[in-house]
């Protein structure tokens, strides 16, 4: 009885196996979602009345695919691209140079010479009992006592000859780095060729509630958009390619700590006036399906790391969900990158589509730190992998910088942001439900 | 309903064609093994009156029964044939290809040599050549006496463990090492027909009972008979025991060790081994799907999809002593992660656990799950009569022809056509032509009640944006939906005599004899009495001594005339 009447008298699309999910959808009601242990919570279009379903009734979930810095698709507002770090340091030689390094495969001379000229270290990790025939043969080697993930950048520094406070482990623990990612200030003559996008579209909301001539429109002609960081990153190729949706929408990223997303107490999936929604992250990898894209309506287990979780209050409007505004911690790990999306203030507005998949977008403010270490991770020999220069990037996200200002220097740590997404439906597993699900075992 | 009958005299002739065949085949393989001289080799064995090739399962089951798990084997083995919709029937008609005895030769010698090798010798071997024992002879003639009753599921001849001790002897001195030798002669008889093939013999039992046509199995027959029906694998050395002692041919002594054995978890293996074969779920080791139509199928989803079905089975049939009939409508699933996706339910261990689906759900019973649905659609769509039939086919028992060569599937296979949106019309073109509508009468109405599960398995409520109509009928019962189709199979008569053939069958690796009809009602009258418990006709099988006879070897003249030495 009482489940018809939070369900608005709808019969339940499933009531599943479990003994006490109405108890549980009740406690919920009381306590809010993030007072209870959540069991599984699922994500389901709306169906017919003998649809089979699982999970939670009331509730969805996704699992996101990809979140990417978006490029709204503006043509035309760069009227240059920023130089990428090598090439800041081939327009630096002499010009009878030049034309030795200028050809695309001339770029790991290039790199060397760079490597060389500047100063940069590259010091690969290994175990004393590791095989050095397995090392690369390109980069000088330094033998630790612990496993290359455990190692301590005071640890090793000093061994490496990398100069006091500088340096870094990258390349998923791999690698002691000294460059220009690692340390940008270091080598100002690659600070050049920076050209800031000056466009009129970007992602995003308004997030300060101001207008001035530094916000943009969305693509939908909401004004006020305050993204800073599209303008930091918009005239940059790797962005404004990877950030195009046409290619990131099929693009699985952070596939190994994917992010989902878990909206309980719904009502309504078109029109709820209030909705719980709470952020987390996987510790099971993205699954794909046969056309390489996101398998719907799998299981995740999430990470229960208190930092990792996040809860806020929303409504869906006609089938659009938006937030109140949450600190959220992401992980990001795909193949080289480990490391976490540290996002302040972030309001989600996103789409539940009929076909139970999502697509919108986490507006916040980019921590500073948070993003430029995984600019950091991606450094190789101190040009970017993805051709980026870290060095500008690290002297404009101080300059765009708008928000959240350290107490004591007044210097805004943050970063207007637009973290586009996509998802599909997925069931969010508690740990504690696993040890549950024993119940159901022989 | 038909069933088709092998002639007796044809399954004679049949085994004589085997029997020489293997005979040469197996001399082959002898003579390619270094020094092995077998006891297969010499016409010492008793008039066999039949032979089962060990299906692929068995073999390995029975390989790591004798050796351990950890021994692998490696390679494929040829394929087991089906005959009458059982692999176990159409275990008793195929012989060994020169190719396929190339494959257990192959097998033959990497298991022989994991086992004498230096991480398995002192465990599975442990011979050493001493001062007392200067060539480990004693040694050699225990292993093998041992290993070879286990193999040959008999005791070896002392004639047959002194080949053995002598061929090991030679191999030894020629290859080196008592390793190697023992590696060879072990080969050697991985390769022999005593082990490849299940032999059975007859003996002088007296039994007023039994049918004047029917002669009883030898003791070491009934011991690996019942044990590939109970644990399809190879007897157990209490079991060898029982025969040894004659326990075996006693009623009571064989009620003891069926009780035994049906107590084990092995059971379980015996349970799964014969629903595997019964529900032909080994068609989904090669199924696969149109990746851009079903892009959540996967080889490992049709592999776990099988798992499950046996999982499911065992456990309400075994576990829960279940009936027959809830086959067809329990909503308690074994379910993992691949699958979860499919069945869109939240799956929160990463093994397998058990899935309850709700009452008002349309999954329930068997011929919801993936294995069945998947396994009876086409690549790209879904096929009421491809499901008709093997319900019809498969759990009925019945014969349904091929079509004619000369079918149009167009229509049917058009599945964007505009005008005939769904399954359901466009199979109906069919019911049109007097040709195809006898037999698609029989399929489609029982089909058409699994079509709100698409070509995968997943569930669908609509067809190209048409609401999907799940009703049909069941000789001429009509059902709405698949939990309905469910429930009328539970309920049919004829659906559970036919498991009751099917179980029998598979017992004996034959189709049922005109003479065998009054067992077979016997069977049914007490399977019927138990409430249908699938364990239960299990064990009247295992447990009636007519199980354990042949029809008498009256036209076996050519075999019998063979020298026979007693074992």
């Amino acid at each position: 009885m009482l489940l018809s009447l939070l369900h608005n008298g709808k019969p339940s699309m499933s009531t599943a196996v479990f003994a006490n999910s109405d108890r549980h959808v009740v406690l919920r009601r009381i306590l809010g979602a993030g007072a209870i242990s959540i069991y599984f919570s699922a994500a389901l279009p709306a169906a017919a009345a003998d649809a089979p379903t699982g999970g939670m009734p009331g509730t969805r979930a996704f699992i996101l695919s990809n979140i990417y810095v978006g490029n709204a698709g503006e043509t035309g507002a760069c009227g240059k691209l920023t130089d990428s770090a090598p090439e800041t340091f081939l327009k630096s030689l002499p010009s009878s140079e030049q034309q030795n390094y200028a050809a695309p495969d001339k770029h790991n001379q290039l790199f060397a010479l760079m490597q060389k000229q500047l100063g940069f270290k590259w010091i690969q990790l290994a175990q004393r009992n590791q095989n050095k025939n397995q090392l690369s043969p390109y980069w000088d080697k330094l033998v630790i006592d612990v496993a290359p993930e455990h190692a301590r950048i005071e640890d090793v520094r000093e061994q490496a000859g990398i100069p006091e406070g500088k340096g870094a482990i990258v390349f998923n623990h791999h690698i002691v780095a000294y460059d220009s990612c690692t340390d940008p200030q270091d080598f100002p003559m690659l600070n050049t060729g920076f050209h800031p996008y000056d466009g009129k579209l970007a992602f995003g909301i308004d997030l300060d509630g101001k207008r001035g001539r530094d916000q943009f429109n969305s693509p939908s002609g909401e004004p006020g958009v305050d993204n800073q960081l599209w303008r930091v990153l918009g005239c940059m190729k790797h962005f404004r390619e990877f950030g195009n949706p046409e290619n990131a929408d099929g693009t699985l990223f952070s596939a190994a700590a994917p992010t989902l997303i878990e909206i309980s107490r719904i009502d309504d999936t078109n029109n709820d006036s209030d909705v719980s929604v709470a952020v987390f992250s996987s510790i099971d990898p993205l699954i794909a399906d046969g056309r390489g894209v996101a398998l719907a309506n799998a299981s995740y287990t999430i990470d229960t790391r208190p930092e990792l979780i996040a809860h806020t209050r929303g409504r869906i409007v006609n089938g659009v969900l938006s937030t109140d505004p949450v600190d959220l911690t992401m992980h990001y790990k795909e193949q080289i990158i480990d490391g976490i999306r540290q996002l302040r203030g972030v309001r989600i507005r996103a789409t539940l589509n009929a076909d139970g998949s999502i697509k919108g977008g986490f507006y916040g403010y980019y921590m500073l730190d948070s993003f430029y270490d995984s600019i950091k991770q991606m450094t190789q020999l101190g040009a970017n992998l993805s051709n980026l220069s870290c060095p500008v990037i690290h002297s404009a996200l101080q300059r765009y910088a708008d928000g959240y200002p350290d107490a004591t220097s007044g210097r805004n740590t943050a970063i207007s942001s637009a973290l586009n997404f996509i998802g599909v439906a997925a069931f969010a597993i508690q740990p504690s439900a696993i040890a549950e699900g024993s119940r159901y075992a022989h | 309903m038909r069933i088709k009958l092998v002639p007796t005299s044809r399954l004679y002739l049949r085994i004589l064609k085997d029997s020489l065949t293997l005979s040469l085949l197996c001399s082959a393989a002898i003579y390619s093994i270094a020094n092995c001289a077998t006891a297969s080799s010499k016409p010492a064995i008793e008039p066999s009156i039949t032979l089962r090739r060990l299906t692929e399962a068995q073999y390995r089951r029975s390989i790591a029964d004798i050796f351990g798990n950890d021994i692998k084997i490696v390679g494929n083995f040829e394929p087991d044939l089906r005959v009458n919709g059982l692999l176990a029937e159409g275990s008793t008609q195929v012989s060994v290809t020169p190719n396929g005895l190339e494959q257990y030769e192959s097998a033959a010698r990497s298991i022989a040599e994991q086992v004498t090798d230096e991480a398995h010798w002192n465990n599975l071997v442990g011979c050493e050549q001493t001062h007392a024992d200067p060539r480990a002879e004693r040694c050699t003639a225990t292993f093998f006496r041992r290993v070879g009753k286990r193999l040959y599921r008999r005791p070896l001849r002392d004639t047959e463990v002194a080949t053995a001790v002598a061929d090991t002897l030679a191999a030894t001195k020629k290859l080196g090492a008592l390793r190697s030798g023992m590696s060879a002669t072990l080969a050697a008889m991985l390769t022999s027909p005593d082990f490849i093939f299940r032999i059975e013999r007859t003996a002088n039992i007296d039994d007023n009972n039994r049918h004047p046509d029917a002669t009883p199995l030898d003791a070491w027959s009934r011991a690996a008979r019942l044990s590939f029906l109970l644990w399809n694998t190879t007897p157990d050395d209490e079991l060898l025991a029982a025969a040894q002692s004659g326990e075996l041919i006693t009623e009571a002594g064989l009620a003891r060790q069926v009780e035994r054995m049906m107590a084990s978890p092995r059971f379980n293996d015996g349970v799964r081994a014969f629903f595997d074969d019964f529900l032909r779920l080994d068609g989904l080791n090669t199924l696969s799907k149109d990746a851009t139509i079903y892009p959540a199928f996967s080889p490992r989803v049709a592999q776990d999809a099988r798992e499950q079905t046996l999982r499911t089975i065992s456990e309400l049939l075994v576990n829960r002593r279940g009936s027959y009939s809830e086959l067809f409508t329990t909503r308690r699933f074994a379910m993992n992660r691949t699958l979860g996706p499919l069945y869109d339910v939240p799956v929160a261990t990463k093994d397998w656990s058990f899935y309850q689906f709700p009452d008002t759900d349309p999954r329930a019973g068997l011929l919801t799950q993936i294995s069945l649905l998947a396994l009876y659609s086409h690549p790209g769509r879904t096929s009421p009569t491809l499901r008709g039939k093997a319900i019809r086919e498969i759990l009925m028992c019945e014969e349904i022809p091929a079509p004619p060569a000369n079918v149009n599937f167009s229509v049917v296979q058009d599945t964007n056509n505009p005008e005939l949106r769904t399954t359901r019309e466009r199979v109906a073109a069919h019911l049109n032509d007097d040709n195809c509508a006898s037999c698609h009468k029989k399929t489609d109405p029982i089909g058409l009640g699994l079509e709100k599960f698409d070509g995968a398995g997943r569930f669908r409520a609509l067809e190209n944006n048409e609401a999907i109509d799940s009703s049909g009928e069941l000789d001429r019962e009509p059902f709405d939906g698949a939990a309905a189709l469910g429930a009328a199979l539970a309920k049919s008569q004829v659906a559970s005599t036919c498991l009751v053939q099917s179980a029998y069958r598979y017992a004996v690796g034959r189709a049922i004899l005109p003479r065998e009809q009054s067992t077979i009602a016997r069977y049914e009258q007490t399977f019927v009495g138990n409430e249908y418990r699938f364990i239960d006709l299990i064990r009247t099988i295992a447990t009636d001594p007519q199980f354990y006879t042949v029809a008498h070897p009256v036209q076996h003249a050519a075999v019998a005339d063979r020298k026979e030495t007693p074992l």
